[in-house]
């Protein structure tokens, strides 16, 4: 509960004041790889890292994962199809992938399924556009309905509990 | 990374309300200089440590467990059966993994393990496991016990993985493969049947014949029609009756003209008309030619008839291999299945080549895709066990004994390897149920063709018994020989079983008692005065759809005696039943036959009256070209 707790307020909190929209749209294409892919896989780990050192928003990060999540698990067929024409349907590309896949460490990445690998290249070509949807989306709201919100008892409340003060730490500067 | 249109978080942080900038402001000269965002964030190192800390934390307190569920589980999707695995531990120092109660279910009976060792102990190459391979420098196996009872029945493998496939395709070969059944009938009640027409292929054949010769004749009217030969005649008539006595001083030289062009206007479609009619008669003869060979294989089905009719009659056994397949069928069929599905497995896991290999991906609660294998020339397979020896011994039980058995060059992708997979095992147990078992295979996928090869030979063994199909008796062959000798080369099979013993004994089996009639008290003479027994099955052919041959002494002392006996009356019977077959087809077949006949002579008048007529047509025409130019212009 109280985790559920912190990530409302970090969401909440991410499109009010916790960094630029700039940050906040940084922090949700990150944050889209971890939805957009299947979890449990080593660049995942390195995305997770990059999250927390670089000075992006971590909430936004929080907010891409959730968002994308569903649609990673609607579009796993459309991934597959990238992923096969990728891995078994690209000759050219054959030699490249037994190079990397005889190499250390690689094969750890699990690139050689056909749904990591797709889910991977399509949020590399989606990872821009998302980062300008959001910059654009999160400077709108703020221009519009986020005063209004932020004065809301709703706001008021969630924001009060001191759990918050955790996730401070992660917050953009 | 500020961005146009942002607020510095500063001012948030300091508490300041969030204004944005409206719009229409005018620039302000005050306007705070924007400033530089730090890209790195240190402090996130702290959590970062502390998610690495709690993933190694989790891998102390887990790690042993996940790697023991994953690997019962990839195991069992393998192999299609259940596998378990009592406990494993994870040495990371060593580079090694120690199992301990490993036992795999027979997936042909899951009250059964096909194997259980204590322990296992594997010692992994380091450098390989960077690069997600593994390679194995030792294996060990320790109390390693064949065949033991489970204590629960393994659960089935129901998914759609290959093995389970395997599995469920090899019991469906089975269920439908056809034992010959061991008739005993009494001579007595072999008496004329009744043949119904409609359960004879070859009537069944012969009406879907007559139905295909009707179609072929509609498709050749049909076509006739679309030839036009009435409009051509009747042009070429109506030319000829106009040039009747004209000539070019009656025509002028215009008329002449005309007429001469008419002329070769018709005689070109007239030329058009007979392409056609050859053409149709090419077409003619090709559908009739289908129907030749339709009638051509009634005669096969008449052959197939045959047997279907003489199994109504419930004739006794007669002929040696059938009596072989009906007694030991069973119990070949149950061993085949066994040795193929081990094979198939080899041949799954092991393939040949180094292209790219896609395999299902992991389970998980996204997709599970593809994972696909991209073996390289000169580095290290996915998997790769060097070599493997086992040396035990049991002191006690059904299995005592001396055991040994060598392993080498089990891997993924013989290919990368260069060498087959070589297996060999020895048992040295006197006086137990296996007195002395060698088993030597070589797994050999490293070309493009692959070889299987297995033999297996055993002596002083205690040949398990089972009962006799057909007759209320037990056989219980005692102590004996046994060879197995597989080859599968591709997809096709060749193999050998053959038992051999000298001390069988026949006991009733009182489950199955009842009343013998006159042949089957016969054939329980007969066999119950037999002491040796050698039975050989020969399997040959694609190895998911193989004849099986089984030969005995046993089914020729029966044939010989049931044959002495019966065979006069049996004979007898079969002849009947020929001829009844006979004429049922005769009486079938006939109109049929005559049909296709009549479409042959039909087509082939058709087609000449059509010819005789159009060049008929065509010198008519010419005579009158000839009298208008005076044979000067060229045909």
């Amino acid at each position: 509960m109280l985790t559920l707790l912190k990530l409302l307020q970090s969401l909440i909190k991410t499109l009010h004041s916790d960094g630029t929209p700039g940050q906040v749209a940084a922090g949700m294409a990150l944050g889209a790889v971890l939805g957009l892919t299947p979890l449990m896989n080593v660049h995942n780990l390195v995305i997770l890292s990059i999250i927390l050192v670089l000075n992006v928003s971590f909430g936004g990060a929080m907010l891409g994962w959730a968002l994308f999540l569903p649609m990673g698990f609607l579009l796993d067929p459309v991934f597959d199809d990238i992923g096969r024409r990728l891995l078994l349907e690209t000759p050219a590309l054959s030699s490249t992938w037994t190079a990397a896949f005889n190499t250390p460490v690689i094969p750890y990445t699990n690139f050689n399924n056909t749904i990591v690998l797709g889910s991977f290249v399509a949020w590399l070509a989606l990872s821009l556009p998302i980062f300008f949807a959001a910059r654009y989306a999160v400077s709108r709201y703020r221009a519009t309905v986020g005063e209004r919100v932020r004065r809301s008892r709703f706001y008021q409340a969630v924001t009060a509990s001191k759990a918050y003060n955790v996730y401070t730490w992660f917050r953009a500067d | 990374m500020s961005t146009p249109g942002s607020v510095p978080t500063d001012r948030a942080s300091r508490g300041a309300p969030y204004t944005p900038e409206s719009a229409g402001a005018p620039p302000s000269e005050e306007r705070p200089r924007r400033e530089r965002k730090r890209l790195v964030r240190w402090q996130g190192l702290i959590p970062l440590a502390l998610v690495l800390l709690l993933l190694g934390a989790f891998w102390l307190l887990f790690g042993d467990r996940v790697v023991r569920q994953t690997a019962s589980e990839a195991a069992t999707k393998a192999l299609g059966t259940q596998v378990d695995i009592a406990s494993l531990e994870v040495r990371e120092g060593e580079s090694s993994i120690e199992l301990r109660g490993l036992a795999i279910a027979d997936p042909f009976d899951l009250r059964r393990n096909v194997v259980a060792a204590e322990r296992i102990r594997v010692e992994l190459d380091p450098v390989p496991l960077l690069e997600k391979k593994l390679v194995i420098r030792r294996f060990s196996v320790g109390g390693v016990r064949l065949g033991t009872a489970r204590d629960e029945p393994a659960r089935r493998i129901d998914d759609n993985g290959f093995a389970a496939t395997t599995l469920r395709g090899l019991r469906e070969w089975a269920a439908k493969y056809r034992h010959p059944v061991l008739a005993l009938t009494p001579i007595d009640t072999i008496r004329q049947i009744a043949l119904d027409p409609s359960q004879l292929g070859t009537v069944r054949a012969a009406t879907a014949l007559a139905a295909r010769a009707d179609s072929v004749r509609t498709a050749l009217e049909t076509q006739w029609r679309g030839l036009a030969l009435r409009e051509t005649f009747d042009s070429s008539e109506a030319l000829v009756t106009r040039l009747a006595g004209a000539s070019p001083r009656t025509l002028g030289i215009d008329g002449t003209r005309r007429a001469i062009a008419d002329v070769r206007r018709v005689v070109r479609e007239i030329e058009e008309a007979k392409q056609r009619v050859e053409a149709l008669h090419r077409d003619a003869r090709a559908g009739v030619a289908t129907l030749d060979r339709g009638v051509g294989s009634l005669d096969d089905a008449r052959r197939a008839d045959y047997a279907f009719a003489r199994g109504l009659l419930k004739l006794p056994s007669l002929e040696g291999p059938e009596i072989g397949g009906a007694l030991f069928g069973p119990v070949t069929l149950d061993r085949y299945q066994q040795v193929v599905y081990w094979a198939e497995l080899a041949q799954k896991y092991m393939p040949p080549g180094l292209r790219p290999r896609p395999q299902q991906g992991p389970e998980r609660l996204r997709a599970a895709g593809a994972t696909v294998a991209f073996p390289k020339v000169r580095t290290y397979p996915d998997f790769h066990l060097q070599s493997g020896e086992i040396d035990f011994a049991l002191a006690g039980g059904a299995a005592r004994g001396s055991y040994t058995a060598r392993l080498a060059d089990l891997t993924t992708t013989p290919a990368l390897v260069g060498r087959p997979l070589r297996f060999s095992a020895r048992r040295d147990a006197a006086g137990s149920a296996i007195g002395a078992l060698q088993v030597s295979a070589v797994i050999d996928h490293v070309g493009g063709r692959m070889r299987d090869s297995i033999l297996a030979t055993g002596s002083d063994l205690t040949i398990p018994g089972f009962a006799l199909p057909g007759l209320p008796l037990r056989v219980e062959p005692g102590t004996g020989t046994s060879r197995l000798d597989f080859v599968k080369n591709g997809d096709r099979v060749a193999a050998r079983f053959t038992v051999r013993s000298s001390s069988v004994r026949w006991l009733p089996d009182s489950a199955r008692a009842r009343e013998l009639n006159a042949l089957e008290a016969l054939v329980t003479r007969v066999v119950s005065g037999l002491n040796d027994l050698e039975v050989t099955a020969n399997v040959t052919g694609p190895i998911r759809a193989p004849a099986i041959a089984i030969s005995s002494n046993l089914d020729r002392a029966v044939a010989a005696r049931v044959r002495e006996v019966a065979g006069e009356e049996i004979a007898r019977a079969e002849s009947r039943v020929r001829a009844e077959v006979d004429r049922i087809v005769a009486e079938r077949t006939a109109p049929v036959r005559a049909r296709v006949g009549e479409l042959r002579a039909e087509s082939e008048r058709r087609v000449a009256e059509a010819r005789a007529r159009l060049e008929e047509e065509r010198q008519k025409l010419q005579g009158r070209l000839d009298s208008l130019t005076g044979g000067l212009i060229p045909r």
